[in-house]
């Protein structure tokens, strides 16, 4: 059926089922929006509920002790390859530093389009860990937000069994409708793709019990700094 | 025992009794139903219960959801637009056969024989899978629960957890095959063997093909919500992206959106938000590393039209959560795959005859008690009872569906409504033969002939031994007297 068609047949329907519409309660503009209690914190709010979801969150007071906590995990974790961002705030943290002092094998858009496609994509599988920022992070529900674009690849918080956020306090807003408001005002047209991350992956597929790390990261960690 | 195709009562509860009875008898399947009402269900529940104003929120995602149906037409007119200026090609399918022919001959044109899929109900319900294998496309399951069932040869017997009817141990004989050696009934173990197995599929995939929750017009997006990130990995890794949708999954605008996903996550699993949740905007953009490079919509009708024109038109506000089949007692009971089609519980007692035929499905409307749980549990109120009576009636005027016995019966009842003294007549025979009984106990175990139905399964409670009119003549009409005296007495 051509596409005139099928809009023709939905149109007449449309019109057909509108004797059949049903009754309209308004609600409030407010209606939805839930974000923080009153004088919440929301750094402490925001870490409290990445915990509720599954994850683990750490809160630095500002980045040099950011950086201390994310060089203990790198030891905890014995981690020798890491995807990463290349994102202002990971600069600042010295990320690459960071990694390159511990000999371990950082990949990210700067290094990743300089290989033949083949090794790009085993070396990319092969990756210990993942560490990224955000674009938003939703205290209320524990979320955070990433767009993609050159440089913030969807893969770094996808592939890699554990995976690790650094969110600064200026990121955080308090509700999902405000992270949806940012995202339609900063970005005409969306980015092609916005995730929205809340909890390590989960399944209850087997007689409805969790388990964790199906597809994506099994071990969720964000440091909340500020 | 020979059964006519007019024989409507016997019919009804025919198939779906034997189908309920095989679930009713499988222990290890009721063991995991009696499960569903305190882990899913008690999660939809304590998830509404804590969210303030949930019947407000509930409310909105159903005006806006009445609102684009009015409208729908021009919205996915819009939707087109936007995904072609983002890049992305839009498909018309009009029926089953038309989404099924359009994604083999995407899959076909790029020379491609490696498919990997994110759940998706739609492509359950266009018969994807088959059509795929015949046209000699190695398709892969990539949600767990999918995967299991499709190694197995199941269909989903839940909209969220496919493979829910059966246990670990049968999981570890299902995934044991393609494993090569005898997994363990552990669940990490089992869900580490999938995520290796299929990282594989996903590294040789030449195509991607998902659903989409929810399409939206303003942005030209798609909508894909997951827990376990099978999603994204088919949304990232594979060149190209094939989305399925029903027509019906359009929202206006990106504002519109977080209603709906605070009712999703939440009639789902009672999570807040799910883990992942995409919004999709096209094929990757210049420097991008990831992402496909193509992107088609298909958008499908398969019978949309026929329902947005009629008087259950309401069914299309389903946002295909599960929260109905939780709350159901009748689900709970005899579990997805009794109601014979790839939609269960209540909405699929609406959704299945619509969509396949209501004479060939004639048992699921009564495939409830219309206790309304379903209504309750529902993130956009569908009011699914409502709808089930109205499929009840529908299927009285269906030609083949009339029972000559029920006829007889209901001409006999009207008759006797027409003539008072043949009713009067009728009630004093009764209570001067069925009445009797009541005496010796007030419920009948056993009715005679085509009545055997109901006592097979329960009993009928005896009529009164004293027709209400009597009693009224008799002793009634005095104690209203009574009342009426002592009232008088405390004006006075």
């Amino acid at each position: 059926m051509s596409r005139d068609s099928f809009l023709a047949t939905v149109r007449q329907a449309a019109a057909a089922g509108r004797a059949h519409r049903v009754e309209h309660v308004p609600v409030p503009e407010q209606t939805g929006y839930i974000g923080l209690r009153p004088g919440e914190d929301p750094a402490v709010r925001l870490a409290a509920e990445v915990d509720a979801v599954g994850g683990t969150a750490f809160r630095a007071t500002d980045l040099t002790a950011a950086r201390d906590l994310l060089a203990s995990w790198l030891t905890e974790f014995e981690v020798r390859s890491a995807l990463t961002w290349e994102h202002e705030l990971l600069a600042r943290l010295g990320l690459a530093q960071l990694l390159a002092e511990r000999g371990i094998v950082e990949h990210t858009h700067r290094t990743l389009v300089e290989m033949p496609e083949e090794a790009r994509r085993l070396s990319v599988l092969a990756c210990d860990i993942g560490i990224t920022s955000c674009d938003w992070a939703i205290a209320e529900t524990g979320t955070l937000v990433v767009c993609s674009r050159p440089g913030q690849e969807r893969i770094a918080s996808l592939l890699p069994p554990v995976y690790f956020s650094i969110v600064e306090r200026e990121q955080i807003v308090p509700d999902l409708i405000d992270a949806i408001g940012s995202l339609r005002t900063t970005h005409d047209p969306l980015p092609s793709n916005v995730t929205l991350i809340t909890g390590p992956s989960k399944t209850g597929d087997i007689e409805l019990e969790l388990t964790t790390g199906v597809h994506g990261p099994g071990k969720w960690r964000v440091i909340v700094v500020g | 025992m020979a059964t006519t195709p007019t024989d409507y009562l016997r019919q009804t509860h025919h198939e779906f009794l034997e189908a309920s009875e095989g679930a009713l008898a499988s222990p290890s399947l009721q063991l995991i139903l009696g499960k569903l009402g305190d882990t899913l269900g008690k999660r939809n529940r304590d998830a509404w219960e804590a969210l303030p104003e949930s019947d407000a929120i509930r409310q909105r995602a159903r005006n806006i959801k009445d609102e684009t149906l009015a409208h729908l037409a021009e919205h996915l007119e819009t939707l087109e637009a936007s995904v072609v200026a983002r890049g992305g090609k839009v498909h018309w399918a009009a029926d089953a056969a038309e989404a099924r022919k359009i994604v083999v001959g995407l899959i076909q044109q790029r020379g491609a024989t490696r498919v990997v899929k994110s759940k998706s109900m739609t492509s359950e319900e266009i018969h994807l899978n088959p059509a795929l294998e015949a046209a000699g496309i190695e398709t892969t399951e990539t949600d767990l629960g999918e995967y299991i069932i499709q190694l197995a040869g199941h269909r989903p017997s839940h909209i969220v957890g496919p493979a829910l009817h059966l246990s670990a141990q049968e999981v570890a004989e299902i995934l044991s095959k393609p494993a090569g050696q005898r997994l363990p009934a552990e669940r990490e173990i089992l869900a580490a063997f999938a995520r290796q197995a299929l990282r594989q599929k996903f590294a040789e995939a030449e195509v991607g093909i998902s659903g989409a929750n929810f399409a939206i017009a303003e942005t030209g997006s798609i909508v894909l919500v997951t827990n376990e990130g099978n999603g994204r990995l088919t949304c990232a890794l594979p060149k190209c992206h094939i989305a399925l949708m029903g027509m019906e999954k359009v929202i206006p605008k990106l504002a519109d959106l977080p209603y709906f996903l605070k009712v999703l996550a939440r009639g789902a699993t009672g999570q807040k938000l799910s883990v992942y949740t995409q919004i999709i905007t096209g094929p990757r953009r210049a420097g991008e590393l990831d992402g496909p490079e193509e992107f088609h919509l298909v958008i499908l009708d398969n019978g949309r039209s026929r329902i947005l024109g009629s008087p259950l038109r309401e069914s299309l506000f389903c946002i295909r959560c599960g929260a109905c089949l939780n709350a159901c007692p009748i689900y709970r009971s005899v579990g997805g795959h009794a109601y014979g089609g790839v939609y269960s519980g209540p909405i699929g007692a609406v959704l299945t005859p619509l969509y396949d035929g209501l004479a060939a499905n004639h048992h699921l409307p009564h495939a409830s008690s219309l206790c309304g749980a379903c209504q309750a549990a529902c993130p956009v109120k569908i009011q699914i009872p409502q709808m089930l009576v109205q499929l009840r009636e529908e299927l009285h005027h269906e030609p083949g569906q009339q029972s000559r016995w029920e006829s007889l019966a209901y001409r006999l009842w009207a008759q006797s409504l027409r003539r008072p003294w043949l009713y009067r007549l009728g009630t004093w025979l009764a209570a001067r033969t069925l009445g009797r009984w009541k005496r010796k106990s007030p419920w009948l175990t056993r009715l005679p002939g085509k009545l055997a139905g109901w006592t097979a399964k329960r009993d009928f409670p005896a009529p009164a031994a004293e027709r209400f009119r009597d009693w009224w003549a008799q002793e009634g009409r005095e104690e209203g007297h009574d009342e009426a005296r002592s009232e008088g007495q405390h004006e006075s």
